[in-house]
């Protein structure tokens, strides 16, 4: 069953420069994915693609100068972009939750963990103080918090950046959340913390039948960690499907030079072929907004873009999807640098 | 004629530039376009004054003491019968008088203290900051004020303490930038190439890290102006029957008791015009350097 | 007990500190060109009475010597002898501080009370019509100045309207003073039933109090609504939204957070009010410290405006420490720092 589907998605960041001109910052263009309950979406991209900014259009947590122009994400049924605050916000933190980086500083500073939590499953589901005291202790067990009782005393600051992503876990299933946002969870943390909380975000999934966002830029995440991936560059998703497929034949140019930059493939001696910049999003190119780094890029590229489907659920938006295989790459390293 | 028609071109375009760049502040902070206004206004005052001034600021009409604002004296006239509304406009010229070569001095003392500090770091930085500290638990008002008392009472001591008192807040801001820069690469890259120290300070450092000083540049003219007028104010500095807008609140304070409220309203009106244009100016400057507040509305 | 230990660390940090304060205190009559001698030996003194003077005042030692001195004196608690009043500069300041007190006590409290709302309601909408309606109006206060607006006051309310008392002291001169147990005359005047004096005090204080709060309101406007709009950009309001916490529950940890930065802006804003409030005081003859304080700057008492400099300047490092210390009481991360 469809949990969230998002349609057509438009976001832009509208501002004036120095010359007092608007500039519009197309920062999402089509944006659209549907995922089912109990599954996992990863959606990676490098740093402006968009992943962010899909998981913030979603819940409606926009600031200016973002706002979404177009399109609809549709969660239960129900249409989010028009929704009112107050019914968001109690969607938020209740049916919908989220996981963010920075945990340590995304803790109120002046309350005590334990009390965010019950603060938290009071807002949401009510009921007697005592009860959300019991559900926030069953909860910091659940995500491995060493002595519950005594974590739930501490400040935010007395934590530790694996602690605070715990207790951000925490805060996220106390009100048995159907769809979990984790915005690059891991970012910041140790890499033998960032496994282990890989780990503990995969088992709670399971354990709670959550359907998952998952934002990283790590592959190796998407790879050992979701069912589907959406693959995003410049605002656009431009490849999606179901993990072994995407990562067994990616269609994109754009995937295939990701997953050939991974360090496995690295060291395996394939030419790295991802560089560049990403694209202008005040200024982007008509048709693929990959063109000046493509190697296959040719004048049909100028084109609009067709999202083709290559498999079943495998889609990917390039004029040569399905193609690539039997296509040489038009372009040397040195010439593309030079476009 | 190519050439010609090209140039003309370049100027036009040059032109448009600046009047987009002139709307674009308007509507980026249009405090700061009032702000900008207000001071010319004073600046064009200042300027003109000899030539917009009814009467002589000093004449001192003694047949005509203390009279209600008129057709022949807009603002009334002093208890010395001197015109009011001469002195005031004639008062904005001790306005910038003292406050730009105070602000400039500042500039001149705090920028290159803030620099090295910055630069140098260790001994030197931290007891100039204690220094520093120290200064910020005196009142500014009351330690100008002391300091003007004490080492005598001239147009020029006011001007020096003014600057000199002020100078840590340009230090403490460029100390901070320099912090910044400190470990950036093109500081680095300029030290493994062998520049000398002033150039690195100078050439390198300095334009980088003089926006946040020129930011606050306005607001501390307007608080100059306000400082200078006090002491006037209170005798000390400047004295009566200069046309300075303090000194003329002080001849006019004992008048508010018995009516004649124009002595000392107008330049007190006068003095609230000019520090509040600096101040609006200031802070829009402030904001304009903040890209957050860039957002269309 | 570690708060011991962080009052005593306090301490200690505060020696340097005032080590510099006392110097630039000393220094600030030295740098003068007036000489105190010549002032108090008069015009037709000998050459001898003048080195008599020069050697009781200890100005024939070397400046470091000097200021060892004045040191001492300082730690004993003698500030010297004004020359105006002839009296103990400590027993004239001791005197008058608590006059003084009182006018910033309901100034500023005053002040801070219309101040920090407001703030927080600009920050909440920044760019809204609030926002730039107190932002300009926090801007005239910034501009005005506060003797001006002293005697505009005394203009309007008693001499147009007549609804304030002459602006010659703290209370009617044809009252008797309540007995002194404070030395507020409001309060004592409250204590001992004297509702004559009570009423008359309180009558007096309204313009300068009012004077006062508009010119300490504004920069706490301005500083409120900065840290507020802060607080707001920060990670913990993020997620908070995330976590879909009601508009109230987010105001209130707005609130809190904003709350350390703004009572540490206000104590440090107390060092330049009590000079502003010396002009107050010096408009309404008041009769406070700060009145006393100006007296002397104007007729070049310097052992008293050594004196009132000096008071302010501790007054000011006192308010820090006691800002410090409600800090780290209601600061959980204190520790840390």
């Amino acid at each position: 069953m469809t949990l969230l589907a998002v349609k057509d998605l438009h976001t832009h960041f509208v501002s004036r420069d120095a010359d007092n001109r608007v500039r519009v910052a197309k920062a999402l263009n089509g944006v659209s994915f549907s995922l089912d309950a109990g599954r996992t979406l990863g959606i990676v991209g490098e740093t402006g693609a968009g992943k962010s900014l899909t998981a913030q259009s979603v819940v409606g947590l926009l600031r200016p100068p973002a706002r979404i122009v177009s399109g609809s994400v549709i969660f239960e049924g129900q249409e989010l972009t028009n929704m009112p605050a107050a019914e968001l916000n109690d969607l938020r933190g209740g049916d919908i939750a989220m996981v963010v980086q920075n945990p340590r500083t995304s803790l109120d500073p002046l309350t005590r963990v334990g009390e965010q939590l019950v603060r938290l499953h009071q807002v949401h589901t009510g009921g007697p103080q005592a009860l959300s005291q019991q559900r926030a202790l069953e909860m910091m067990e659940a995500v491995g918090i060493p002595d519950p009782l005594s974590r739930a005393r501490s400040w935010p600051h007395e934590l530790s950046g694996g602690m605070a992503q715990r207790v951000l876990l925490a805060m996220a299933l106390m009100n048995d959340p159907k769809l979990l946002i984790a915005d690059e969870p891991t970012t910041g943390l140790d890499v033998t913390v960032q496994a282990q909380i890989l780990d503990l975000l995969r088992d709670l999934t399971a354990q709670f039948n959550m359907a998952t966002m998952m934002i990283t830029h790590d592959l190796g995440v998407v790879a050992h960690f979701c069912d589907d991936i959406a693959v995003m560059f410049a605002g656009s998703i431009v490849e999606s499907g179901p993990v072994p497929d995407v990562f067994a034949e990616p269609a994109h140019p754009y995937t295939r030079s990701l997953i050939n930059a991974t360090p496995e493939r690295f060291r395996m001696g394939e030419k790295r072929t991802l560089g560049g910049q990403p694209p202008d999003l005040y200024n982007l190119p008509l048709g693929c907004t990959l063109q000046s780094r493509c190697t296959y890029a040719s004048d049909t590229c100028k084109a609009t873009v067709p999202n083709v489907e290559i498999a079943p659920g495998h889609l990917a938006l390039c004029h040569f999807a399905g193609q690539l295989a039997e296509k040489q790459p038009v372009k040397d390293q040195a010439s593309r640098n030079h476009a | 004629m190519a050439y010609g028609a090209q140039t003309d071109l370049a100027e036009r375009s040059a032109f448009s530039v600046f009047w987009n760049r002139f709307v674009a502040v308007v509507r980026l902070s249009p405090t700061a376009a009032i702000g900008l206004f207000i001071i010319g206004v004073f600046g064009l005052l200042a300027f003109l004054a000899p030539w917009i001034m009814p009467h002589d600021p000093v004449a001192a009409y003694t047949d005509r003491v203390l009279q209600a604002p008129s057709a022949e004296h807009w603002f009334g006239t002093d208890g010395n019968g001197m015109d009011v509304f001469s002195r005031v406009i004639y008062g904005a010229r001790f306005g910038f008088g003292i406050a730009i070569p105070a602000v400039l001095l500042s500039l001149a003392i705090g920028v290159p203290v803030g620099l090295i500090a910055g630069y140098r770091g260790g001994y030197l930085d931290e007891i100039l900051m204690r220094f520093f500290d120290g200064l910020r638990v005196f009142p500014s008002i009351i330690l100008a004020l002391a300091v003007v008392a004490a080492t005598g009472q001239s147009l020029f001591n006011v001007i020096l303490v003014l600057g000199l008192l002020d100078s840590p807040v340009f230090a403490r801001v460029v100390r901070a930038e320099v912090l910044a820069l400190r470990s950036s690469n093109f500081v680095e890259s300029a030290v493994a190439a062998g520049n000398p120290t002033w150039r690195i300070l100078f050439v390198h450092l300095l334009p980088n890290a003089i926006q946040g000083a020129m930011a606050q540049t306005a607001v501390r003219a307007a608080w100059a102006v306000r400082i200078s007028a006090t002491l006037a104010f209170l005798g000390v500095g400047i004295q009566a029957p200069t046309p300075e807008w303090g000194a003329m609140i002080r001849q006019g304070a004992e008048f508010m008791v018995s009516g004649q409220w124009w002595v000392a309203v107008y330049p007190g009106l006068a003095l609230i015009f000019m520090v509040f244009g600096l101040n609006l100016f200031g802070d829009g400057l402030q904001d304009l350097m903040d890209p957050r507040r860039r957002a269309a509305k | 007990m570690s708060f011991q230990r962080f009052l005593l660390r306090r301490a200690i940090m505060v020696v340097p500190l005032m080590i510099g304060v006392v110097f630039i205190t000393f220094m600030l009559v030295r740098v003068g060109s007036l000489d105190p001698v010549g002032r108090l030996a008069g015009p037709t003194a000998t050459q001898a009475e003048f080195d008599a003077i020069r050697e009781s005042l200890g100005l024939d030692k070397s400046l470091w010597h000097q200021f060892a001195i004045y040191v001492g004196s300082v730690l004993r608690g003698d500030l010297g002898e004004s020359w105006l009043s002839n009296r103990s500069v400590l027993d004239d300041i001791r005197e008058r501080a608590v006059i003084s007190l009182e006018l910033l006590f309901w100034g500023v409290g005053i002040g801070t009370l219309v101040g920090v709302p407001v703030g927080l309601r600009a920050a909440f909408r920044p760019n809204g019509r609030f926002d730039q309606f107190t932002r300009v109006l926090s801007l005239l206060g910034f501009s005005i100045p506060t003797y001006w607006l002293a005697l505009v006051m005394i203009f309007v309310f008693f001499y147009l309207l007549g609804w304030a008392p002459p602006a010659i002291g703290r209370m009617s001169l044809l009252v008797t003073p309540p007995d002194p147990i404070t030395g507020s005359y409001l309060i004592d005047g409250l204590l001992t039933a004297n509702w004559e004096a009570a009423w008359s005090s309180a009558s007096h204080l309204v313009l300068p109090v009012i004077c006062l709060a508009i010119v300490s309101a504004a920069p706490i406007i301005k500083q409120t609504r900065a840290i507020a709009i802060e607080v707001l950009a920060s990670d913990a309001v993020r997620y908070a939204h995330a976590c879909g916490l009601p508009e109230r529950t987010v105001r209130k940890l707005v609130l809190r957070n904003s709350a350390v930065p703004v009572l540490t802006f206000v104590g440090t804003e107390l060092t330049g009010l009590v000079g502003t409030m010396s002009l107050i005081e010096f408009v309404f003859a008041w009769g406070g410290l700060g009145q006393y304080g100006l007296n002397a700057i104007i007729s070049g008492d310097f052992t008293a405006v050594q004196g009132y400099v000096l008071t302010l300047a501790l007054f000011s490092v006192l308010v820090f420490i006691v800002i410090d210390i409600i800090v780290h009481l209601i600061e959980p991360r204190s520790e840390l720092s």
